[in-house]
């Protein structure tokens, strides 16, 4: 068998053109003019052909960049590892977590508010497995879908680990067993994060979990202690606690919602989700953990030192936040630093100090958000491909998809009083609002923060239904400059949740209308 | 003089910052101007000469408009240059401070058309009385002219600038305007602050002195600003620190990445080299020998044995379900890169190789090429294919693989050493 190949070798003719096409990764004659034209470089340790561009990483922002690349006509390819395509976000973050957030959501509402809707229901019962089954499914769709457009554009997909061989050339080590090598021109280090842990507890992902053992516990818990009231601990949180758990939050700061959640927004959510039965301990610090036994038992005190106590839990769950993952990147061997939090030090075009190498996404400065990672990786391109790219950091929205959802965009009021800004505040209630009466669902409130001279819109705070819809058309104002006058000024349709956007506009600059 | 505040009329040249002849880009600080409230620098909007200076240092109660210097654009010839006549206006406040005479534009376009349209001042660069605006120096400039053209004074933004709204108009703003008595045209005499120069609220309030003049221009910037990564204050995370643990992790993750075992075979290159002497001799092409080796690996690759290591793909899975196993493909192909020492026999000419080598590492990229040095590796750096002198060196050429591996790698390695050491010519041509 290998000597009938030699045959076919002999037809490459050495005095063959450069420029010929080959597109088949690996089967390669084009390889030995890389290995030609490498000589100024030194070396010929590769067999892969050069690509315009390399992306380590195939989560939000890895797989958004090569699917622009390869839009843009430069030839790439994406190294993921695990498997599947869309990064932590669809596999085991944002996607998944909103599948049992919507459905348990159905489950609580049909077991406690359906009577006085004038619907009778018989006994109802949860299903855990199926709900599993379903969040699969849509995670399943959708990260087939990733792949359907890879091919689509030309995207190369490589499953496997890739870690810097060099400046240029980065070793893939396969899922399916062996080796390759491939390099880039460009490299874009799109690797992500993981969630940090939590000193002295073990995640076993059982009984001591993070976000991801929380979308896939088998059984309901009884007892759950959340370590963390950001974001993500309240999302998993409510989850739990609709199905049944008794769940105790325990979070260090004196707000829950993280330190971006404006003061006000964070004391009216606590108490709508105080109401849905959810506890909470802040101001509270986590002393201890201890996992050896059946139960795991949470030691807290106060964080300014006072009384102590002692929480037992069958699941704990460790949300204190997410730090950017490079491990087995091989960064120590092309010299790339990261800053004390572990996070890739780069410039404005996201160039590290090798300027061929791109870093984007959670691994890098800024919010860990799935949507900012997706801004920053058609930028990254364009700045490869047009020498421009464009983020507006100042408009990128956080929502908190709980029930209400809560969401916003620009500065909160405490930021604004530490910039010595004088600025004014609107705020109107949803239930003043005819959609939301009308829906029995009144809970929350929209509230702008605009400049007490020009108007100019700030900060949008919105508690509600659906905050996380709503507040995309405060990023468009913020991203005009609109003033609140502008908003107002606008028309929203009869009856929905989106006048009391407008209303709360005409509260900053004037009154509303229906309050 | 260009009008720094809404309610100025005139103003001292506390000093000029360039001279005649100087040429200055974007950005520069043309002068300093006085008024009775405060000094103000001046800044270049565009690149160009100072053509001339017309009212020097210390000049005191210039009058808004009236014509302080002239800016020309760079690579201007100065000496070939027209000024052209201040104009007499009607208006008190005389609108050209600095027109740049080109000898094409000025006088029949260029002071014609950045007076009679201050929207022409913010047009396309490439028409030429723009590029006059322009040069000649910021909002400042354009805003100056327009207090010119409508008698109410304009205001000086240091942010924005006036020009034509391209777009709708914003609600607010044309509520404003219309509450006021100005038309829509006014719109595009107000400098604007906003993002791709839209016409913001805060513009028109600072145009109408409702709010501090800069108020707006000022904000603006400091939104921008928010819109960037705030990427000062980084600290670096301590190498020592990083370093064993990156390494530590990398350990841990990808176990697979560590070669765990070396397989290695001795191959001869006389036949290589006797086939490249015969290719440069006949045809006065210098192949490198690692082009021979890059294609005896590319073949070599080919339809391996497959690897212990490598998991079943789900369509083989199913091949064995419906017992197909048996006929489909019991191969693969491999990723190997041969790593080759050359250990020198104990003659002269190894002596020489080896000289040759130290003199080669040390010096330049050429030596490498023509020996086709690889210096890639700790190990493959001890690789030296030196033309003559390593045919009588043996080479063993050695891959690192997985356990498991071996035999796939034995099997890859005999390929390689046959057809280097039998019909290299083979491989080339």
């Amino acid at each position: 068998m290998f000597k009938n190949l030699v045959p076919r070798a002999t037809s490459r003719s050495f005095l063959r053109p450069l420029g010929r096409a080959n597109n088949t990764f690996r089967a390669s004659p084009s390889s030995f003019y890389i290995v030609d034209r490498s000589q100024l470089r030194r070396g010929y340790a590769t067999e892969a052909e050069e690509k315009d561009l390399v992306i380590i990483g195939g989560g939000v922002a890895g797989y958004v960049a090569a699917i622009k690349a390869g839009q843009e006509g430069l030839k790439v390819a994406c190294i993921e590892k695990r498997g599947a395509l869309g990064g932590t976000c669809l596999n085991v973050g944002c996607i998944p977590s909103k599948s049992l957030l919507n459905n348990s959501h159905l489950y609580h509402q049909i077991l406690h508010d359906t009577k006085n809707r004038g619907i009778d229901v018989g006994e109802v019962k949860l299903n855990l497995e199926q709900m599993m089954k379903a969040k699969d499914t849509s995670v399943a769709g959708l990260t087939k879908g990733v792949e359907f457009l890879f091919k689509k554009n030309n995207v190369e997909y490589i499953k496997g680990t890739g870690a810097f061989a060099d400046e240029h050339t980065i070793a893939v080590n396969l899922v399916d067993g062996g080796e390759t090598t491939v390099r880039g021109k460009n490299i874009i280090i799109a690797t992500g994060s993981e969630a940090t842990p939590f000193p002295g507890l073990t995640i076993d992902e059982k009984k001591v979990i993070t976000s991801t053992g929380a979308i896939a516990l088998k059984t309901v818990p009884k007892k759950m202690v959340v370590i963390g009231g950001g974001i993500i601990g309240l999302e998993m949180a409510s989850v739990w606690c609709r199905l049944g758990a008794d769940v105790t939050i325990v979070e260090f700061l004196g707000q829950i919602g993280g330190p971006g959640m404006d003061a006000e927004i964070s004391k009216n959510m606590q108490k709508i989700l105080t109401k849905q039965g959810l506890k909470f301990k802040l101001n509270t610090k986590v002393t201890k953990g201890e996992d050896s036994g059946e139960d795991v038992k949470i030691h807290v005190e106060a964080a300014k030192g006072g009384k102590e106590e002692t929480l037992d839990a069958d699941v704990v769950l460790v949300a204190i936040g997410r730090r950017p993952y490079t491990a087995g990147l091989g960064l120590e061997n092309i010299g790339l630093e990261t800053d004390e939090r572990g996070r890739l030090v780069i410039d404005q075009e996201y160039r590290t100090k090798l300027p061929h190498i791109r870093v984007i996404g959670d691994c890098t400065f800024g919010p860990m958000l799935a949507h900012k990672a997706e801004e920053e990786a058609v930028a990254a391109i364009e700045f490869i491909t047009k020498n421009y790219g464009h983020v507006n950091y100042n408009a990128i929205p956080s929502v908190m998809y709980t029930h209400p959802e809560v969401a916003w965009v620009g500065q909160n009021e405490a930021e604004l009083k530490a910039a010595g800004i004088k600025y004014k505040v609107g705020s109107f209630p949803f239930t003043a609002n005819s959609r939301a009466k009308t829906n029995l669902d009144t809970d929350g409130m929209v509230k702008f923060l605009a400049d007490a001279e020009t108007d100019r819109i700030l900060g949008i705070h919105i508690i509600g239904a659906n905050a996380g819809e709503m507040i995309a058309e405060g990023v468009l104002a913020l991203e005009y400059g609109a003033s609140t006058e502008d908003v107002g000024r606008t028309s929203h349709a009869h009856p929905t949740l989106a006048e009391a956007f407008k209303e709360a506009a005409m509260a900053t600059y004037g009154k509303a209308i229906h309050y | 003089m260009p009008a720094l505040s809404p309610t100025m009329t005139e103003g001292n040249i506390a000093s000029w910052k360039v001279k005649e002849g100087d040429s200055f880009s974007a950005g520069d600080v043309l002068l300093e101007i006085e008024t009775d409230k405060a000094s103000m620098d001046v800044e270049a909007q565009d690149d160009g000469i100072v053509a001339k200076i017309i009212q020097n240092d210390g000049a005191k109660g210039v009058k808004v408009g009236s014509r302080i210097g002239v800016l020309a654009e760079s690579g201007d010839d100065l000496s070939s240059l027209e000024i052209p006549p201040e104009e007499e206006s009607s208006t008190p406040a005389k609108p050209a401070r600095t027109d740049r005479p080109s000898p094409q534009s000025e006088l029949s376009s260029g002071l014609d058309k950045t007076e009679s349209s201050p929207s022409a001042a913010e047009a396309p660069p490439s028409s030429k009385p723009n590029a006059d605006a322009d040069a000649g120096g910021a909002a400042d400039t354009a805003s100056a002219k327009r207090s010119g053209a409508d008698e109410s004074s304009a205001s000086k933004s240091s942010g924005g600038r006036a020009h034509k709204q391209k777009y709708p108009l914003y609600p607010s703003v044309e509520h404003l305007l219309h509450e006021n008595g100005l038309s829509e045209a006014d719109a595009d005499k107000i400098p604007a602050s906003g993002p791709n120069g839209r016409l913001l609220k805060g513009d028109v309030l600072a145009y109408m002195g409702r709010i501090e003049r800069n108020y707006s221009a000022e904000q603006s910037k400091r939104i921008t600003s928010m819109g960037h990564l705030d990427l000062s204050n980084i600290k670096l995370a301590a190498p020592r620190k990083a370093e064993p643990k990156a390494t530590r992790q990398a350990v841990q993750e990808a176990p697979m990445a560590e070669p765990d075992l070396e397989v290695a075979m001795p191959v001869s290159f006389a036949a290589v080299i006797a086939n490249q002497k015969r290719i440069q001799d006949t045809l006065g092409i210098f192949l490198p020998i690692s082009t021979f080796i890059a294609r005896a690996s590319e073949l070599a690759n080919d339809d391996l044995p497959k690897s212990k290591t490598a998991k079943p793909t789900s369509e083989e899975l199913f091949n064995a379900v419906l017992g197909l196993d048996k006929v489909s493909s019991k191969v693969a192909r491999g990723h190997f890169v041969p790593q080759n020492t050359s250990i020198p026999s104990a003659s002269l000419s190894a002596n020489l190789s080896t000289s040759a080598k130290k003199s080669s590492s040390s010096k330049s990229d050429i030596i490498d090429l023509l020996t086709s040095k690889r210096p890639t590796s700790p190990k493959a750096s001890k690789a030296m294919f030196v033309p003559g002198g390593a045919a009588d060196a043996t080479n063993v050429f050695s891959v690192s693989v997985p356990k498991g591996d071996a035999k796939r790698a034995q099997v890859f390695l005999e390929r390689i050493k046959r057809v280097l050491e039998a019909d290299p010519g083979r491989l080339v041509l």
